[in-house]
């Protein structure tokens, strides 16, 4: 089964999704900083991330997303970004182009609150391969 | 500069009635100095009877003496007098009375040399002798009509003069930058405020690209330029000045309806972009840590409503009991920024009244004793003296302290210890707020007081808090002129010391 990997710094966000995932069948690990989501993406090796953006800092999703690249067999792993931060922070999200899914090395930004049956349809949508190809 | 022209009509040939110069109604006064009393009262007989009003005058000296008393509007000279000759009298009344007193000779010699001589000393006009009446009024005519002309020309430059002046202080004066642009993009005019604004002394020959190294606001300013005077539009751009920020508002300069440059003014509005800068974060921050909080709820909500945990109550009461946690520290949040926002905006004024810091303090952690129970967390309240006045706002207070105990219960382990301690700090009370929980690094120490900051942790994981409860104590404070002090160590605890002034 697929393993998915939550880095939040919410824990009863970080509740609330583990338990609806792992009712969907899914294997969910959490974590509530970036180092700790870094040494579970290592130990886990996740099929799939989704993080939060602002953490400790306004912009650790983002540290936390590079980082990942840098793992042995992570390159390539979907990451979802959800944040609650308005779309316009000082930068865009602009995931869609090239150029901008390049510096932010993640998929996809959703806004908080992501309703689980979305986040759920978004999972099943990276795990089967299509939206990398889209 | 257009020509001075006074915009007086000239008539050629003013009728005698209407020659009175304007504003008061009196005769046109004339003096006639001639050494001849035939002449003299001859010509008195002819000008009074058309209503001038007429003085006479035997020689020079005794003309100048009842000029000084009072001015004429037309003097008629005769050039061959005993002692001052006329060429002298008329030199002195032209320079004594310059713009006042229009002079008119009156003389046997009727030559062409003489009539030269005569206006080069400051005569408008002669009369040659002998003359008929008709000759006569019609030369003092003229002469009324110069009069007039001269007093007219006289208050219109006084008048220039004077709104040049005022003009000139007002434009040093303003609070505004002004810089006037000819329609070479030279600049011929700053004010202090533009130099100052712009870094930059006023020097002829300057150029725009020099005043203006921003290519917006050159750009902007060449565009005024260029679509005058057929669109008299006016723009505004904004700059950023070092630090600051500045507004700049460009108006095409117009001359007869032609485009003739620029006028350019500089507001700093510095202070109002950064008011701006500072709400809209502040708005960000407030939507993020609403929507933080709403998100759990629902997930929580979905999750039950999904019936997936329809077999496991317990697990459902969790999760609510949760969504109840998290609906408190929203009202919190509201309730903060509510308060903050009241009292920006001066809406609730502080009422001062003589309280006392023990009261005060015991009636915050009797408040807050059910929690404290439930943690099993000890409570010591240190105040050894009657009472701690102080002149405060009660609503105040109550926030301060009960954000501080409300933080050393939260952040506290259990069967953890909170000590309260009122200490006499001389000019101020020092208020000590101790407890035994997990303590803070330098990093987290540096940020505590920041609004939205939360220590992010662990440790902290599951705490509800608004972020704005330090923030707003340390604003509190500020308005009675007090301090708060901090001294942390990692899983060791906090201390929180408020230094409040006695006065």
């Amino acid at each position: 089964m697929a393993r998915i990997l939550i880095v939040d710094d919410d824990t009863d966000l970080l509740e609330g999704q583990k338990l609806f995932l792992e009712k969907n069948g899914y294997t969910i690990d959490t974590a509530l900083t970036i180092d700790e989501g870094l040494e579970k993406a290592k130990e886990a090796a996740p099929d799939m991330i989704i993080a939060d953006l602002m953490m400790e800092h306004y912009d650790s999703g983002f540290v936390f997303c590079k980082k990942v690249r840098e793992i042995p067999g992570l390159q390539k792993v979907p990451i979802v970004m959800q944040t609650a931060a308005p779309r316009k922070v000082g930068f865009a999200f602009e995931t869609g182009a090239a150029p901008g899914r390049e510096w932010m090395k993640v998929d996809e930004v959703l806004t908080k609150p992501v309703p689980l049956e979305h986040l759920l349809g978004k999972i099943e949508q990276y795990l089967s391969g299509k939206a990398r190809d889209a | 500069m257009p020509d001075l022209e006074p915009a007086v009509p000239v008539t050629s040939q003013a009728p005698v009635a209407e020659a009175a110069p304007g504003g008061d109604r009196d005769s046109v006064r004339v003096i006639v100095i001639d050494d001849e009393e035939g002449m003299r009262e001859g010509m008195r007989r002819v000008l009074e009877r058309r209503g001038f009003a007429v003085r006479t005058a035997r020689d020079g000296e005794s003309a100048l003496r009842l000029l000084e008393e009072a001015p004429s509007d037309v003097a008629l000279v005769d050039l061959k007098m005993p002692g001052i000759d006329g060429f002298k009298v008329t030199e002195h009344i032209t320079r004594r009375f310059a713009g006042r007193t229009v002079v008119v000779i009156v003389s046997a010699l009727a030559t062409v040399e003489a009539a030269v001589e005569v206006t080069q000393h400051g005569a408008f006009d002669f009369l040659v002798k002998p003359f008929t009446p008709d000759d006569l009024l019609q030369v003092v005519n003229r002469a009324v009509q110069q009069s007039r002309l001269l007093r007219e020309r006289e208050r219109y430059l006084s008048e220039l003069a004077g709104e040049r002046n005022l003009s000139h202080q007002m434009i040093s004066s303003m609070h505004e930058g002004v810089v006037v642009l000819n329609i070479r993009r030279a600049p011929v005019l700053m004010n202090p405020r533009a130099e100052h604004l712009l870094g930059k002394r006023f020097r002829e020959g300057m150029m725009l690209p020099e005043l203006f190294p921003d290519l917006d606001a050159a750009a902007a300013i060449e565009a005024v330029i260029d679509s005058a005077p057929a669109r008299s539009e006016c723009r505004a751009v904004q700059l950023s000045a070092g630090e600051g920020r500045m507004q700049v508002s460009i108006s095409p300069l117009l001359r007869d309806g032609e485009a003739g440059g620029a006028i350019v003014i500089l507001s700093d509005i510095t202070e109002s972009w950064k008011a701006e800068q500072d709400k809209n974060r502040f708005v960000s921050m407030v939507a993020h840590e609403l929507k933080s909080p709403l998100s759990a709820i629902i997930n929580y909500i979905n999750v039950i409503l999904t019936g997936m945990f329809d077999d496991n109550p317990p697990k459902v009461k969790e999760m609510l009991e949760r969504c109840k946690v998290r609906g408190e520290a929203l009202l919190d949040l509201v309730r903060d920024l509510l308060y903050i926002n009241s009292r920006e905006v001066g809406k609730v004024e502080r009422s001062l009244e003589a309280l006392d810091l023990k009261a005060v303090i015991a009636a915050q952690l009797e408040f807050f004793r059910v929690q404290t129970e439930k943690r099993r967390i000890t409570t010591a309240f240190e105040a050894p003296l009657e009472a701690y006045p102080v002149r405060a706002d009660r609503g105040d207070l109550d926030r301060i302290f009960m954000n501080l105990i409300s933080n050393a219960i939260k952040y506290n382990r259990d069967q953890g210890r909170l000590t309260v301690c009122i200490r006499d700090g001389g000019a101020a009370w020092e208020i000590a707020v101790t407890d035994t929980g997990i303590g803070m690094n330098e990093t987290e120490r540096g940020n505590i007081f920041q609004e939205f900051y939360r220590v992010k942790s662990h440790k902290t994981s599951g705490i509800a808090g608004t972020g704005l409860g330090l923030a707003t104590v340390k604003r509190v404070l500020g308005e009675y002129n007090g301090t708060i002090l901090v001294q942390t160590k990692p899983d060791a605890g906090s201390t929180f010391t408020v230094v409040f002034p006695k006065e």
